[in-house]
């Protein structure tokens, strides 16, 4: 049961039941910011009856070309509001936004190891089109893959014939 | 010719910068500075140069020098890209805002069709929040270069001016010049971009024209809208026009495809009803006819509406996710049938049996008990009660059985944590409780075994709830009993569960609280550092633990906490203005409000306040020596803090809690909450006079001759203020907030601060400066018998406290309150010894007179000193005596709990840790202070 609405600023002072989990990072205010300011339409949020947050999706649409695309830069949901279809229900409603901005795919990237979230992207329709290596800093550095979706504007569904080879971070733009 | 040299030149001088931006930007200002003035040599009139000078200087915190070369700089006029941008950072660091605008109208005076210039003009306006300017200088630019974006940039400012705009007249005029600005893009065919459109809309919308708004839907501009469906964007509209035929259909239709959205279902069941009133008050039945198709018809009375609730459950049984929505909308139907005095039990049953029914559905879900909080208001006490054990039956794990499945065990731990919402915790027995929380630990021991093996580091325990829930109870055991011994273990129980899931925040927010609350600073700052707090989050939570930290008498910890909060703090205030021009620069109009709300928010956090007024406190408790002082920053905030705007930006929700209260809403809506924060502005307030009253009497000192006066009135204004609103608050006599809730802020620290005498013997103090200063001999003496005296008493009243703590034979439990009133009049005498300084300074014959010293003053000074000295050695013999028992003895609590003993030694450590570095730091500082007054 869920209430989609446009992520406010307000939030961020009520979305420390999601964001304290592990898998969330809290950024400095100017990021979150720069996506309201920037594409306010790709940051929404999931409310639930009492006006608890359950989880958020940002995103942005970039690229040239037929690289025009929309990007999934977070996505999270707080660990009572799992297993509902939440993050489907999210990933819907930015696919939807990037099918009206006439993108040619959608993206995201997500952590190798982090086997639930792979799972569901690739239940969502998404496949890994190519590996990152070394994209998250930390203590072992951690590979990354990014995962694709074509939208109906990629008729030959280009975009999403996998690379064979992996990529370093400073090829992906 | 002349042209290419200039190039060249450009060229030339670029190559030099360069390196200067190398090391500002790796942060190496010092090699900075010294590039500068290598190329300075070379080109002495280079303006950038000089411009990245005053920055290198800014940086290293040679603030003065920056300004006047600033200074300079300003009256030649610079005029090139990367002078007036250096000089921008410059402004922008030393928060002087409205220089940059200064700068960018003569840069834009000196060339007027600089299109850059002008952006950065009206970009300089938004910072400071100049609407007016910032609409002339955006059709200025929209002039130069006709853009719609510009155009858009004029007429939002209008409309900020307007949205910012008390009279309501003036508003009015304002909005519809907006309107009509961009009507005329419209006739002229121009508007384009959907944010354009968007602006058009929210200028409809605030002047309450919802029929125009749906019109535009209609038009070709309808089209442009493409980022949310149109549905969405009319149906606020249909409502605000109380169009509920239109509405019911909407809804209908958005549910059909989507049963899940709560929003829309709220909305459809209103029309119900509001179609049902409409209906009534005709007096006739409107036909609205009977299709076959559910959005041909509307529902308009609340039998359809439950038909329809009841035909998506049916066919919507198999996607996948059982999904919640038509299952709510029939509480939101039944919610809004007992509102209109309409018995529900006809189409709905009895309520309790839509709770079973749903418990019984979605029991396996964690998510169920928030579904359900929301709705227990509609069931009686009694029947909460009768619900609670039915709930519980239902599961049907006894006190002699364990759940055969994951899934039960969800259910059972619903089943429990909506019996404790139900109020089924309350008023029982201490052994009925003690029985519980033995029956919850060997419950969660058992689903952690049993389901919690090969978890991911990052998961949390599927049986965490019970420890959880355990501790809660604990919390209400220690209440009832008034003793500190279930508080500890449950920090024995929740380390415990650590262990096992080293992610659990529920856990860790919870042993913070628990730490807090037998005043252990260090267990505390272990648990909130584990929770990674950062960015925001340290105004959202900073109550939790930075807001205490101070009352715990360790210092260090204490200066770096505050510290870094401040940074976040200030540098945010930097950022914040920029944020607003994000906005315009990406043409989001719609989020500009938002924005401005936000800052104003962030800036006026009572929080950043509070931590703001500690720090400077701190800083002076600190100071070795009376030069310390004249090098310290008193006045918090740069002296601007607007008090009627505080704003308590606390996230109390983030404390999971079943407690019945929490029925009635989220707790930062409560009562209490109210009052705590009255009380913590109150708080606020009185130390700030503390600095105020500092402040004025270092001017004091510090003044001539010729401005003495008026710095003796000021600080004589400052007093009067502060005995004026002391008497006022400590005659209300404010109860401390409840401390019945494990998941509510502990009490307000006026309580204690009232308690300590701070006004009784600071104010007296300031008040012998003002003496001194009008050299004023005779109440001298009367003055100091009176602090002396509240000296006297309140070390006294530290003495008695502490003993009394000894004494008792729970050292734990009150040790919170008592070490706060230690910590106070460790302030206190640290204030003390300031002031009594100062005056001593005020004393001082000028180095050119050849007047020595008073000797009645100096008689009176000495003696004064002496006595702090006397009572500062009671409180350090005191403190030197107060030790904690090494042993602490919970093993046959423990054992009932199944947690081993080990478990115990850890905690205690931790609590007599705290405890011991804390009486070390509060002595050290005691004897700094001796130093002080004997130096």
């Amino acid at each position: 049961m869920t209430t989609l609405r446009p992520f406010t600023c307000n939030d961020m002072y009520k979305f420390n039941n999601v964001n304290l989990d592990p898998l969330t990072e809290t950024y400095g205010l100017s990021f979150y910011m720069q996506y309201l300011a920037h594409w306010p339409e790709y940051f929404q949020v999931a409310e639930s009856p009492g006006g608890e947050i359950m989880g958020y999706i940002m995103g942005k649409a970039e690229g040239h070309g037929e690289n025009w695309h929309g990007h999934v830069t977070a996505l999270t949901v707080s660990p009572e509001y799992r297993r509902l279809g939440l993050a489907a229900t999210l990933m819907n409603f930015l696919e939807d936004v990037s099918e009206k901005k006439r993108a040619y795919f959608v993206d995201l990237f997500v952590r190798v190891s982090n086997k639930v979230a792979i799972n569901m992207y690739t239940n969502l329709g998404y496949i890994v089109y190519r590996t990152v290596l070394e994209y998250y800093s930390g203590d072992p550095d951690e590979d990354a893959y990014d995962m694709r979706k074509a939208c109906s504007r990629d008729v030959k569904q280009k975009s999403v014939i996998p690379l064979n080879h992996p990529v370093r971070p400073e090829d992906v733009e | 010719m002349a042209s290419k040299v200039h190039v060249q030149d450009n060229s030339v001088v670029e190559r030099r910068l360069r390196p200067i931006y190398e090391w500002l930007d790796s942060g190496n200002n010092k090699k900075a500075l010294q590039e500068c003035d290598k190329v300075l040599k070379k080109t002495p009139n280079s303006l950038c140069a000089k411009a990245l000078k005053a920055l290198s200087l800014l940086r290293m915190g040679r603030d003065c020098e920056c300004v006047s070369l600033l200074e300079a700089l300003g009256e030649d006029n610079p005029v090139d890209d990367a002078t007036l941008q250096a000089m921008t950072l410059c402004y922008r660091e030393l928060q002087q805002q409205d220089q940059i605008c200064t700068l960018y109208e003569n840069a834009v005076k000196s060339d007027p069709n600089n299109e850059e210039f002008h952006t950065q003009l009206f970009m300089s306006y938004v910072r400071i929040g100049d609407f007016k300017l910032q609409q002339q200088s955006a059709l200025n630019l929209y002039k130069l270069k006709p853009k719609n974006p510009y155009y858009c940039w004029a007429v939002m400012s209008v409309v900020q001016q307007a949205t910012r705009e008390k009279e309501l007249s003036k508003r009015g005029v304002l909005l519809s010049l907006a309107e009509r600005m961009i009507d005329k893009l419209i006739v002229e065919n121009k508007l384009d971009a959907e944010q354009e459109v968007q602006l058009y809309l929210m200028i409809l919308e605030l002047q309450n024209k919802y029929e125009e708004a749906l019109r535009v839907f209609n038009g070709s501009l309808g089209e442009k809208l493409v980022c949310n469906t149109l549905v969405s964007y009319k149906l606020p509209y249909l409502i605000k026009l109380g169009r509920w035929s239109e509405v019911n259909l909407v809804c209908k239709g958005i549910l059909i495809e989507s049963v899940d959205r709560w929003d829309i279902w709220k909305e459809y069941v209103k029309s119900v009803f509001e179609l049902m009133k409409e209906t009534q008050s005709n007096n006739h039945v409107e036909s609205h006819s009977n299709g076959d198709n559910d959005i041909e018809y509307v529902d308009d009375i609340p039998e359809k509406a439950h038909e329809f609730m009841c035909r998506l459950v049916e066919n919507s049984a198999d996607n996948g996710y059982l999904l919640r929505g038509p299952y709510l909308a029939r509480f939101e139907l039944c919610s809004k049938l007992l509102e209109v005095g309409i018995d529900s039990s006809e189409l709905l049953g009895d309520t309790i049996e839509l709770f079973i029914e749903y418990f019984r559905k979605f029991g396996h879900k964690p998510c169920c008990v928030t579904d359900l909080r929301i709705h227990l208001h509609l069931l009686s006490v009694e029947k909460r009660i009768v619900l609670a054990n039915r709930l519980i039956k239902d599961v049907g794990i006894s006190s002699t059985s364990v759940p055969q499945s994951e899934q039960q065990m969800q259910r059972h731990l619903c089943s429990l944590q909506l019996s404790r919402l139900c109020g089924n915790h309350r008023n029982l027995s201490s052994d009925h409780l003690g029985a519980l929380v033995t029956a919850f630990s060997l419950h969660y021991q058992h689903g952690f075994q049993t389901y919690g093996l090969n978890l991911l580091q990052t998961d949390q325990g599927p049986s965490d709830p019970y420890a959880i829930l355990a501790a809660h109870i604990l919390y209400d055991l220690a209440q009832l009993t008034q003793s500190s011994k279930p508080v500890i273990t449950a920090l024995v129980l929740l380390e415990n569960l650590l262990k096992n899931s080293q992610c659990s925040f529920n856990a860790k927010l919870l042993c913070v609280r628990l730490f807090h609350t037998i005043g252990a600073g260090i267990g505390a700052q272990q648990m909130y550092e584990s929770l990674d707090v950062k960015h925001l989050q340290m105004d959202s939570l900073g109550y939790t633990h930075c807001a205490r930290l101070p009352t715990t008498g360790l210092i260090t910890l204490t200066t770096g906490l505050l510290d870094s909060t401040l940074k976040f703090f200030s540098s945010n205030y930097k950022d914040s203005s920029d944020h607003l021009t994000f906005c315009y620069k990406y043409g989001s109009f719609i989020k500009l409000d938002d924005f401005m709300d936000f800052r104003e928010k962030l800036n006026n956090s009572f929080h950043y306040t509070m931590v703001a007024v500690d720090r400077i406190i701190l800083n002076i408790v600190q100071c070795s020596s009376i030069d310390n002082l004249y090098n310290t920053n008193i006045l918090p905030k740069d002296n601007n803090i607007e008090w009627d705007k505080l704003r308590d930006n606390h996230d109390l929700s983030v404390y999971v809690s079943w407690d019945p209260e929490r029925i009635n809403g989220p707790p930062e809506e409560s009562q209490e909450i109210k009052e705590l924060f009255i009380q913590n502005v109150q708080f606020l307030k009185l130390r700030t006079h503390i600095l105020w009253a500092l402040s004025a009497s270092v001017n004091v000192v510090k003044s001539q001759e010729s401005t003495r006066n008026t710095c003796i009135d000021t600080l004589k204004g400052v007093i009067k203020d502060w005995s004026d609103i002391y008497y006022k608050i400590s005659s209300s006599k404010t109860a401390p907030i409840k401390q019945n809730l494990v998941t509510m802020p502990l009490p307000s620290r006026l309580h204690s601060h009232l308690n300590c005498r701070y006004f009784e013997i600071l104010a007296q103090l300031f008040n012998l400066l003002v003496n001194i200063a009008t050299e004023d001999v005779k109440s001298y003496n009367s003055i100091v018998l009176d602090v002396q005296n509240n000296f006297r008493d309140l070390t006294r009243d530290v003495v008695n406290v502490v003993d009394q703590l000894k004494q008792s034979n729970d050292f734990y439990w009150n040790r919170r309150h008592v070490l706060e009133i230690v910590v106070n009049t460790v302030e206190i005498i640290s204030l003390s010894a300031t002031i009594c300084l100062l005056c001593n300074d005020l004393a001082k014959p000028q180095k050119k007179s050849k007047k020595k010293i008073d000797s009645t003053i100096k008689n009176v000074l000495s003696n004064l000193a002496n006595s702090i000295k006397k009572e500062l050695n009671v409180v350090d013999t005191c403190l030197e005596n107060w030790n904690l028992p090494d042993q602490f003895d919970l093993s046959d609590r423990l054992a009932l709990l199944n947690l081993s003993t080990n478990g115990q030694n850890s905690v205690i450590e931790n609590i007599n840790n705290s405890h011991v570095i804390a009486v070390k730091e509060l002595r050290t500082l005691l004897k700094g202070k001796v130093k002080m007054l004997c130096g």
